[in-house]
């Protein structure tokens, strides 16, 4: 019988060779820094920090957070300091650590899409980028791009023509049929989609008889959102032929093995680094042990593993 | 330096109506911690609640600690109200429980030595960080006034024996009938005069307010301590944020940036 001791995890998305396939999602990790007490970071496939815009953002009115059964609501509106003091102030750290950085971004307009992802490919240490164009909480946070597969293929087209770097592509699952704009986006050259974003959703108190967010609605995430987040990863890949990155409310290593086994290449970890910060780390060795129990000797083989 | 780690429960106890005290076996935690930290505790492996829950550290013993029997241990005190405390009510003698902590910046210290007063106000769970502030404080002049609905809702009133403790329920059923702000506005003349003065907030919101009004002219030193509902804890997620007077990121993070805050910087949005 064979025997398997060091499987090998290390998977491509488009140029990007990832030593392992899980990736730390944008707006759950910070900007790296606040989990280094927690482990070592350069142990990730790829670290993506929290989504950047040309200017600074202010961010919704709290309350921003709110939990629901097996999910959180959140309304966070994309706070962030802008390209400017991300560049000096969290890029220096972020780029020391030994693992790939993937940029997330988002913009206003097509035109701003085009120049911020210009000049975060001209950055030295960023290995690609992860364009949002599905962030439920605030209107210029893309969904209007990501909701219409002409508006997403031409921005995916234009940011594309501009940037060196692979180009990751964020899908929103608040849409009629998310493998229309998972098809747009792969014509229009992304490398990879990455998906689910957040579903759209509410919470009211019924003792105040207000909504439980500042901003009324927000977006769900956690493991409640899983079983639709699978689903919609199996239809994107057997869509699509580039790369697909699932994530929606993977808190172990089985949830990610089984996107895995659903056709996805990669995964990304959200929720649960809020609440086990270590938990990436924690489904990269859930996974190594899964392979070495069932004598698989790369990763390479699980991915769509279960064809229907 | 925050920390991932699991400590064991010593004792879970009601202490009054539906406030319980958790002491809990972490050295780590409880050699690091500072008053006016927290820490995030996990109540349930299953993800019911999802979320870990916020709670002051009480009390907190360093591992060289005179007594042995409390050297490394760490004490939360918390209110019964929702799923998650729920669950904590549950916890058993010699349970494992998991924490990251210790989180936040803490209270300053009043410089010493200072002819100013200490002033401590606070209300319900509240009190658990102005008692281990107290703790702390090594200034002679501490007034300490304590608030809640009912006596069920008044706690650490023992806990400053170096402080003068003034006690207000709205009911009446203990100390002097009405709120706590009211019982320390009718005070307030004793500290008309001498240096700036070190104040200390911790309680509901709607107490923090009305203070924050009522001292608004006073040129004192004033720290608070806000409560906010948190993700993570550690700052990743900026789910818990304040409305500041910084110009340039108006919400701060009550985890990461506070949370303890000058009053003077909160912006209190009306609701």
């Amino acid at each position: 019988m064979k025997s398997v001791h060091h499987p090998e995890l290390s998977i491509r998305i488009g140029k990007m060779e990832l030593k392992n396939p899980v990736i730390v999602a944008s707006g759950t990790f910070g900007y790296g820094q606040e989990f280094e007490n927690f482990m070592d970071l350069s142990q990730l496939g790829a670290i993506i920090p929290k989504g950047i815009s040309l200017n600074p953002m202010q961010g919704n009115p709290p309350p921003r957070i709110f939990e629901t059964n097996g999910g959180i609501l959140n309304s966070i509106g994309l706070q962030n300091p802008g390209l400017q003091v991300f560049i000096k102030e969290k890029l220096p750290y972020l780029k020391k650590i030994k693992t790939n950085l993937i940029i997330n971004f988002f913009g206003k307009t097509q035109a701003e899409y085009v120049e911020l992802a210009r000049r975060l490919d001209s950055l030295d240490g960023i290995s690609g980028l992860e364009m949002n164009i599905s962030c439920p909480n605030v209107k210029q946070g893309g969904i209007i791009f990501g909701s219409d597969s002409k508006m997403t293929y031409r921005l995916v087209s234009e940011v594309k023509k501009s940037i060196r770097r692979p180009l990751i592509v964020k899908l929103s699952p608040n849409v009629t049929d998310i493998t229309v704009i998972a098809r747009s986006a792969e014509e229009g050259g992304a490398d990879a989609v990455s998906l689910i974003n957040t579903f759209k959703a509410m919470a009211i108190n019924i003792h105040t008889k207000k909504p439980e967010l500042g901003n009324v609605t927000g977006g769900l995430s956690g493991p409640a959102i899983k079983p639709i987040a699978l689903r919609m990863v199996w239809e994107v890949s057997r869509a699509v032929k580039i790369p697909v990155i699932g994530m929606g409310g993977i808190m172990k290593a089985e949830d990610a093995i089984e996107f895995m086994l659903a056709g996805a290449s990669a995964i990304q970890i959200g929720t649960a680094n809020l609440i086990r910060p270590m938990t990436g780390i924690e489904v990269i060795n859930g996974i190594k042990k899964y392979l070495i129990q069932t004598k698989m000797d790369q990763i390479q083989s699980l991915i769509g593993f279960f064809k229907a | 330096m925050a920390l991932q780690t699991d400590g064991i429960v010593l004792n879970n106890r009601k202490i009054k109506s539906i406030y319980f005290l958790l002491e809990i076996d972490c050295p780590a935690i409880a050699n690091e911690a500072k008053p006016g930290q927290f820490v995030m505790i996990s109540t349930s492996d299953n993800h019911h609640p999802l979320l870990r829950r916020p709670f002051s550290i009480y009390k907190s013993y360093s591992t060289l600690h005179p007594s042995k029997e409390k050297r490394g241990q760490l004490s939360i005190l918390y209110k019964k109200v929702g799923k998650g405390t729920q669950k904590m009510s549950t916890f058993k003698e010699g349970q494992k429980v998991n924490l990251i902590g210790p989180l936040g910046n803490g209270f300053i210290l009043p410089p010493l030595p200072s002819p100013a007063a200490t002033i401590l106000i606070g209300g319900g769970v509240g009190m658990a960080s102005l008692s281990a502030l107290g703790e702390a404080l090594c200034s002679e002049k501490i007034y300490v006034f304590i608030g809640g609905k009912t006596k069920d809702d008044i706690l650490c009133e023992d806990d400053f024996p170096k402080g003068k403790v003034f006690i207000a329920t709205e009911d009446g059923s203990l100390g002097k009938k009405g709120t706590v702000v009211d019982l320390f506005l009718s005070e307030i003349e004793r500290f008309d005069r001498g240096r700036p003065h070190h104040v200390y907030i911790c309680g509901p919101e709607g107490m923090v307010k009305s203070l924050s009004k009522a001292l608004k002219s006073k040129k004192w030193i004033i720290q608070v301590s806000l409560e906010a509902r948190m993700g993570c804890g550690f700052g990743a997620c900026w789910g818990c944020v304040v409305k500041t007077r910084d110009t340039e990121m108006a919400y701060r993070r009550v985890c990461k940036d506070g949370p303890v805050f000058p009053l003077s910087e909160i912006v209190w949005e009306s609701s």
